[in-house]
């Protein structure tokens, strides 16, 4: 933490770069993460247990890549979350346990296993060795711009896939069957049941998507950010993510833009300081912030209408 | 008299056959690290029933837990989710600090007490933001309790590093992170005394504390407020039909509140036996995660107060025994951390499958007896004319 | 020249548990008629429907469509068919749009691709075949209620169904929506569709129906053409033959003359999609009188009682409690002040299931210092008056410590009444009180009703049982779309006018309805 900085009218531009880099750097883990949460929660789960598929890609990840190398790692990570997730799946959607409940037991089990896996494969229960990351990409033409530098230069290929997964979403979410049909299912799925569309299908499909970006984001923490698996390196990000995708009231885009104040939320928390305030507290800022949406967000935003209740037909 | 035994053998159904699957389950990744699991549980119980000072650790771990468990229970009976148990017990940990090392110049006897009331006053404080903007703007207090989780992290770290570090602490090399000593009239005694007289000779290493008597009267206390007076009627209500109990007269926003910082009060409890008995001073590695086991407590007792005292031995018994099988079969002590993961998705499986059958049975059971009463469609109408 | 009618059913019975629902019922449908079912709540329409569409099997009995017989096992089975239902309670998605609601599950996209256009475009064609009036692009929950009902008839259409079954649609309607979807129908009748719809509106079946079948009590009662009926010959059918009651009303004691103890003054409330449900509405029960709202469900009433007993927000007007004014007060004040309630749902607000009977017994009571030693209850105490209650109110229950939800819903109802009953108030509000419950059942309730009025409570009894209201009021006064439409004392008025007042084909002006309460 170095609070090296006071930001203020007239700072250079490339510090405003730099700060502004660093925030999209920070924001692409929530971004995935949240773009995970809104497949999962149009369909109608909700998925408390993001934080703990996020800390289980991480440590796969760096597994993977330690092992295979980088891109192999992400794509284990990846995979890892998604296996996450189908317990998830399995035991609100098929089972109907209660959608909080089943996530927060999620949390605590992948801390449990990341632990014991860390032990077994790198004989430490909370680091990895540093693995190997992705090389690093230059957007073409844009990075020839001395100010846009920071900005365009020197990139994770992961960012870049991040932002692209955008307008992707958005495209499977409202220009496919399957997007409308996963829609149909969180706002009435009783409706949809009638018209012949496998509900508990579609939220398993929504659940999985969701565990597979989860695994990605921590995978990017690891591999890509840190280049090491370090316990504790979600620091709550799952959770984040959510509030996320609150406030961008469940679309893609929306979860961008949520994504980009919280990450410049986090990138200012470890750039400025305030006179008189502590930089803990600073550094509380993007939780702060949470709060400060949750409160005022209800109300305006909108969920799916049937999000977070387990759909059981009822007989005759 | 036989529903009773009936309904007590379903309810103990669902954390047994749990307790059962997460010991396959482990049995299994203890296969996968390439140790035997008949052996390896046979050092866990060997170690930890073998040796009184097993016996008592398992007693001490479990103190805070019952507290944590009793906490998230009551949120539970309430339908709120009180995740935010773990931040709650940081701050109750401060300012029980704060007062035994502030608060000068009182005798035993006020002072201990007073300082966990201050305990108290920290979980409630924290437990406070939650609910109101819970009651007030529909706010989901999972996000918003774990959100002031990670505050009170930061929170904690200003306070014990910045602001009351301890500066005196002559010794060599870097100081610890930590704030003053607590001063000897705020300290809570262990229990060894009290045993000695009574012939169990506890080494005196283990920390076993009368805040276990206090967790164990909590939890009796919890049960008689829950189940034998009008405000644990009403809050018991408003968690399973709050349609019903808004429309019986009960206040169901202002229960809410009340219920979600009583457990915020004895959140603020989880941390005073560590602190108070053991450690003595509040340091920067003050034990985390009681909250979060206190989850798993609660769900494996199906929040019922007397099977919290239970669940939070075993997992006392796990906790201890994992030391036991790391120093003695090599197996790492994380092992209980996923056991735990494991229990929680077993026991509300197993407990939501069976309670679904037995409730359809019994839906079945009285359809059929109503169908022996004379059907509707003969009434004749109105007693004649 | 006789046609082979287009779908016979032949001795259709169906039964749910404590209930015959459907009794041998044998009615034929012809080609391209638009057949009417007509008949009270509970008279067996909407399981009889919900046959034909799939949805229930039949007990007993065969159903041949076009001369060949059919066995549906679920509603996918009958859309193959060509029979497809619009429900009363539409199975929308409010946030999608017409065409999205339309295609959804059959979106015909090639290569799972969607297109929003492409689909709007199909709609629009198949609308304007039709001659509905849509906008395919527009969001459901932006369309009036009728055409949300044209976007499920579309639905249906979309599907080729051949046969529509239509389930009380103009419950929601208002009369120039019913305008707009008659003139539907019949474009559907001349396309060449066969439509069968369930209604208690005897005007609109008339206007519309080219025959018309009558249900009561599970059976069918008679099938006469359009043309040759009246509306009351079909009332009669419908409510079965003129009831004197003579039920043995004990005298009620009073003090004095009898005071007004329960008054609604000009009562405003909202309902859904927030239209008025309660207009204007205004009444007095007095001491030991009981007094009856009568009317078809869905007309205001549950908005009412929720309103007086506090569980909802007052619009305009005012509730007075013997002298004082409870417009808006919570409902503990409302219940302490001396209002007992027994709601209509007794799942949803009159009970909490996984508590046990005992528990159950207290709730609104639980305060009482009677049950308390302290701040503890005094368990023995408790138990021993539940005991009491159960045993004088006849619940029967092997357990009290069981769960409540086991016990059968004419004893869960008898517990509620009990409860509330013993609870000595000043007035009682009961919704629906006798709703699903056995002869022995309700007569015990009706009596616990009368004995309450000899003893000088006021009672505001709400029913959809035209029989149990008459049986039991002082005074009626029945509720059209939210308004008063009459009031009279039982015995005045034959059971034919009663039923044109409440389907609306008659009702008396504000001013003769408002003077009896004054």
């Amino acid at each position: 933490m170095h609070p090296d900085l006071i930001l203020a009218a007239g700072a250079s531009s490339p510090a405003i770069a730099d700060a502004v880099a660093s925030a999209i750097r920070l924001t692409t883990p929530l971004l995935l993460a949240a773009l995970g949460a809104v497949f999962t929660e149009r369909g109608g789960v909700v998925n408390i247990g993001l934080e703990g598929m996020m800390i289980f890609g991480a440590f796969w990840s760096a597994w993977g890549a330690y092992t295979y190398g980088p891109l192999a790692g992400l794509a284990i990570g990846a995979v890892a979350g998604a296996i996450m997730s189908l317990v998830h799946a399995i035991v609100s959607v098929t089972f109907r346990v209660d959608q909080i409940v089943s996530g927060v037991a999620i949390n605590t089990l992948a801390y449990g296993l990341v632990r014991v896996a860390s032990q077994a494969l790198f004989h430490s229960a909370t680091t990895s060795p540093s693995v190997p990351s992705l090389t690093r990409i230059d957007v073409p033409l844009l990075d020839r711009i001395p100010a846009l530098q920071p900005l365009m230069a020197n990139l994770s290929p992961l960012i870049v896939f991040a932002f692209a997964l955008v307008p992707v979403s958005w495209w499977v979410l409202n220009r496919t069957v399957f997007g409308l049909r996963l829609r149909s299912v969180g706002e009435n799925p009783l409706a949809a049941d009638t018209l012949g569309i496998n509900v508990a299908l579609m939220r398993y499909a929504g659940v999985l998507i969701s565990g597979l970006l989860a695994g990605l984001a921590g995978g990017y923490l690891a591999v890509e950010q840190t280049s090491m698996y370090v316990e504790g390196m979600t620091a709550g990000r799952g959770f984040v993510a959510l509030a996320a995708m609150i406030f961008g009231n469940w679309t893609p885009v929306g979860a961008m833009l949520a994504s980009l104040l919280f990450g410049l939320a986090d990138s200012l928390s470890i750039r400025v300081t305030i006179p008189h305030v502590p930089y803990q507290f600073v550094n509380s800022l993007p939780y702060i912030l949470t709060i400060v949406v949750l409160a005022g967000a209800v109300g305006h935003a909108r969920a799916p209408a049937a999000d977070g209740v387990p759909y059981e037909r009822s007989g005759e | 008299m036989k529903r009773r035994w009936v309904s007590l053998g379903l309810s103990l159904l669902g954390p047994v056959s749990a307790l059962l699957i997460s010991a396959i389950l482990g049995a299994f990744v203890m296969l996968a690290i390439g140790k035997n699991p008949l052996q390896v549980y046979a050092v866990m119980i060997s170690y930890n029933l073998g040796q009184l000072d097993s016996i008592g650790s398992i007693f001490y771990r479990a103190t805070p837990l019952i507290f944590s468990g009793l906490a998230v229970a009551i949120g539970f009976k309430a339908g709120l989710f009180n995740i935010g148990v773990e931040g709650q017990y940081y701050l109750g940990a401060f300012f029980a600090s704060w007062a035994g090392v502030y608060i000068k110049g009182l005798p035993a006897y006020i002072h201990l007490p007073l300082v966990i009331l201050f305990g108290i006053a920290g979980g409630v404080i924290w437990a406070w933001l939650p609910i109101y903007l819970k009651v007030k703007r529909g706010a989901h207090e999972v996000i918003t309790t774990i959100m002031m989780n990670s505050i009170a992290s930061a929170v904690m770290l200003y306070f014990i590093h910045d602001v009351f570090m301890d500066q005196n602490q002559g010794t060599l090399g870097a100081p610890r992170v930590r704030m003053p000593p607590i001063q000897p009239t705020a300290r809570m005694p262990t229990m060894l005394g009290f045993l000695h007289a009574i012939g169990i000779d506890m080494p005196n290493y283990v920390a076993i504390n009368w805040f276990l008597v206090l967790a164990v009267l909590a939890a009796v206390a919890v049960y008689y407020v829950l189940w034998r007076t009008p405000f644990g009627y009403e809050l018991r209500a408003v968690g399973q039909n709050p349609q019903a109990a808004e429309a019986a007269g009960i206040n169901t926003k202002r229960i809410q509140y009340q219920a979600f910082l009583l457990s915020g009060a004895i959140a603020g409890l989880v941390g005073l036996s560590d602190l108070l008995t053991y450690f003595g001073y509040l340091d920067i590695d003050f034990p985390k995660g009681y909250g979060f086991s206190g989850i798993a407590v609660a769900l494996l007792a199906n929040n019922n107060p007397f099977g919290i005292i239970l669940s939070s031995l075993l997992f006392g018994f796990l906790e201890r025994g994992g030391l036991g099988i790391q120093a003695l079969a090599g197996v790492p002590r994380e092992v209980t951390t996923i056991l735990e993961g494991v229990v929680i998705l077993t026991v509300v499986t197993v407990t939501a499958i069976i309670g679904r059958q037995v409730r359809a049975y019994e839906r079945h059971m009285a359809a059929i007896a109503t169908a022996a009463e004379p059907p509707v469609d003969t009434r004749a109408p109105g007693g004649g004319q | 020249m006789a046609k082979t009618p287009l779908l016979t059913l032949t001795g259709i019975t169906k039964r749910f548990p404590g209930v015959v629902a459907n009794r041998d019922i044998t009615l034929s449908i012809e080609r391209g008629e638009i057949h009417a079912i007509v008949g009270e709540n509970g008279a067996g329409k909407s399981t009889l429907m919900r046959i034909i569409a799939g949805l229930y099997q039949p007990d007993e009995g065969q159903i041949v469509l076009d001369g060949r017989r059919i066995q549906m096992r679920g509603p996918r089975d009958a859309a193959r068919l060509g029979i497809g239902m619009v429900h009363q309670h539409f199975m929308l998605i409010p946030r999608f749009t017409v065409a999205e609601n339309i295609v959804l599950g059959e979106e015909h996209a090639r290569g799972g691709v969607f297109s929003p256009r492409e689909a709007q475009e199909r709609i629009r064609r198949l609308a304007a075949q039709y001659q509905f009036e849509l906008d395919p692009a527009e969001l459901v929950e932006n369309l009036s209620v009728g055409a949300q009902q044209r976007v499920e008839l579309l639905k249906v259409l979309y599907r080729g169904a051949s046969i529509i079954i239509l389930d009380e649609p103009t419950a929601v309607l208002v009369p120039h929506e019913v305008e707009e979807l008659f003139a539907n129908l019949r474009s559907l009748r001349q396309a060449g569709k066969t439509i069968i719809f369930i209604s208690h509106k005897l005007d609109e079946v008339l206007e519309i129906a080219d025959r018309i079948t009558v249900l009561r009590a599970g059976q069918v009662i008679g099938t006469v053409p359009a043309s040759q009926a009246t509306k009351e010959q079909l009332a009669e059918m419908m409510v079965g033959r003129p009831v004197l009651f003579h039920l043995e009303k004990p005298p009620v004691k009073l003090g004095g003359p009898p005071i007004g103890v329960l008054e609604a003054r000009d009562l405003t409330v909202l309902g859904a999609h927030r239209r008025e449900a309660v207009s204007g509405v205004s009444f007095v029960v007095r001491q030991g009188e009981i007094l009856g709202v009568a009317g078809v469900e869905g007309n205001g009433q549950t908005e009412l009682v929720e309103a007086i007993m506090g569980l909802r927000p007052v619009a305009k007007g005012k509730v007075i409690l013997l002298g004082r004014d409870i417009t808006g007060q919570p409902p503990s004040t409302i219940r302490n002040s001396g209002v007992a309630f027994i709601p209509e749902d007794r799942h949803r607000q009159g009970l909490v299931l996984p508590m046990s009977v005992w528990e159950n017994a207290i709730l609104g009571y639980h305060r009482a210092s009677a049950y308390r030693r302290g701040i503890f209850y005094d368990l023995g105490r408790v138990k021993d008056r539940v005991r009491n209650l159960i045993r004088t109110y006849d619940v029967r229950t092997p357990d009290i410590n069981g769960r409540v939800e086991t016990l059968s819903g004419g004893n869960q109802q008898k517990l509620i009444v009990a409860k509330e009953m013993s609870s000595a108030p000043t007035a009682i509000v009961a919704s629906q009180p006798t709703r699903g419950l056995d002869v022995g059942a309700t007569e015990f309730v009706w009596q616990q009703l009368l004995q309450a009025r000899a003893q000088g409570l006021a009672i505001l009894l709400v029913s959809a049982d035209l029989e149990e209201v008459l049986a039991l009021s002082d005074r009626v006064i029945v509720m059209y779309r939210g308004r008063i439409v009459t009031e009279f004392v039982p015995g005045t008025l034959a059971a034919t006018t009663i039923g044109e007042y409440m389907l609306g084909t008659r009702r008396d002006t504000p001013a003769a309805v408002g003077g009896e309460n004054a």
